[in-house]
């Protein structure tokens, strides 16, 4: 009985652990962001990394929200330079 | 079967002049349909980095009667991102050839090149331009262009919407039957697509298309 619950409690935090990798969403506010094409160069340049499930790109508040896919992660020094390397400048970067 | 767009073969046929950024992010291929009132473009490049695009150029100069085939480079020297704006400064260059159909020129083809500034600053509600030119094509023309463009949008748009813009833009030339030009027109601009009709003060239909993939 006792192996069973451990067995549970481990599967549960398994469970939890995806849940949080799934929701896992990163917050990046750029400089520079002011049309359309500038948005498209992000969402292409971003969005083709293996790790990005999906991007959405906010021209009004200048943020680029990049979902991740499951269990992968993207760290702040590649996102700066993505971001970069698109022709844009980083502000800050907030994760949720 | 390939069939051209009504759009496409619009641009062909009307002039005006365009000056999107002349570089996209790295991969990124554009299509850029400019004219003026004296010339029609069709310029296709390529952008290795978001530094640079290497192209094709061509130019039909409607006065002189001259067309130019040409390589051209676009180099992005210096860029300033604000929080709510952006300021560009490029280098363009091209060499290739130029090839006459005029008078005793018929059929004359020589080396031709040009290299010319551009720097421009846009936030969502106002952009300003400046742009000038030195083009040479040995015995058939040579001359100096130069351009200002002013825009104002009446709203802000964001990504994927129709964005709006009125424009101001006034040129000068030299060695031309018109040395001066102002076109008034306005800009549609939706995700990938941008396109810019108007006319100049002499009543010229102008018509611009870019395409970004």
């Amino acid at each position: 009985m006792k192996k069973i619950l451990i067995i549970l409690i481990l599967f549960s935090a398994n469970k939890l652990s995806f849940a949080v990798d799934q929701s896992s969403t990163i917050y990046a506010h750029v400089n520079g962001l002011v049309c359309d094409f500038c948005a498209r160069a992000l969402e292409k340049t971003i969005g083709k990394q293996e790790s990005v499930n999906s991007i959405e790109v906010n021209l009004t508040n200048k943020i680029i929200t990049i979902n991740l896919n499951l269990g992968k992660t993207l760290d702040d020094y590649t996102i700066t330079q993505l971001i970069e390397d698109s022709g844009y400048s980083i502000r800050k970067i907030i994760r949720e | 079967m390939f069939r051209l767009s009504p759009l496409f073969v619009l641009c062909l046929f009307f002039s005006i002049d365009v000056f999107a950024r002349p570089i996209s992010y790295p991969g990124g291929i554009t299509l850029m349909q400019m004219n003026d009132t004296n010339k029609n473009s069709i310029h296709l490049h390529y952008s290795q980095t978001a530094k640079v695009s290497l192209g094709y150029k061509f130019e039909y100069w409607r006065e002189k009667d001259f067309s130019i085939n040409a390589l051209q480079i676009n180099n992005l020297l210096k860029r300033w991102n604000k929080k709510n704006s952006q300021a560009n400064l490029y280098l363009k260059s091209a060499i290739g050839s130029a090839c006459s159909d005029k008078g005793k020129l018929d059929k004359k083809v020589n080396f031709s090149g040009f290299i010319g500034l551009s720097t421009d600053w846009e936030d969502q509600v106002y952009f300003i331009e400046y742009e000038n030119r030195y083009t040479k094509a040995s015995k058939i023309h040579n001359f100096f262009k130069q351009s200002m463009r002013f825009g104002w949008a009446p709203y802000k748009g964001d990504y994927g919407d129709l964005h709006t813009w009125i424009m101001f833009r006034f040129e000068h030339m030299t060695n031309s039957n018109q040395t001066f030009n102002f076109t008034p027109h306005i800009r549609f601009f939706k995700d990938v697509h941008l396109l810019e009709i108007g006319a100049n003060l002499k009543g010229k239909i102008n018509l611009n298309y870019i395409f970004r993939y």
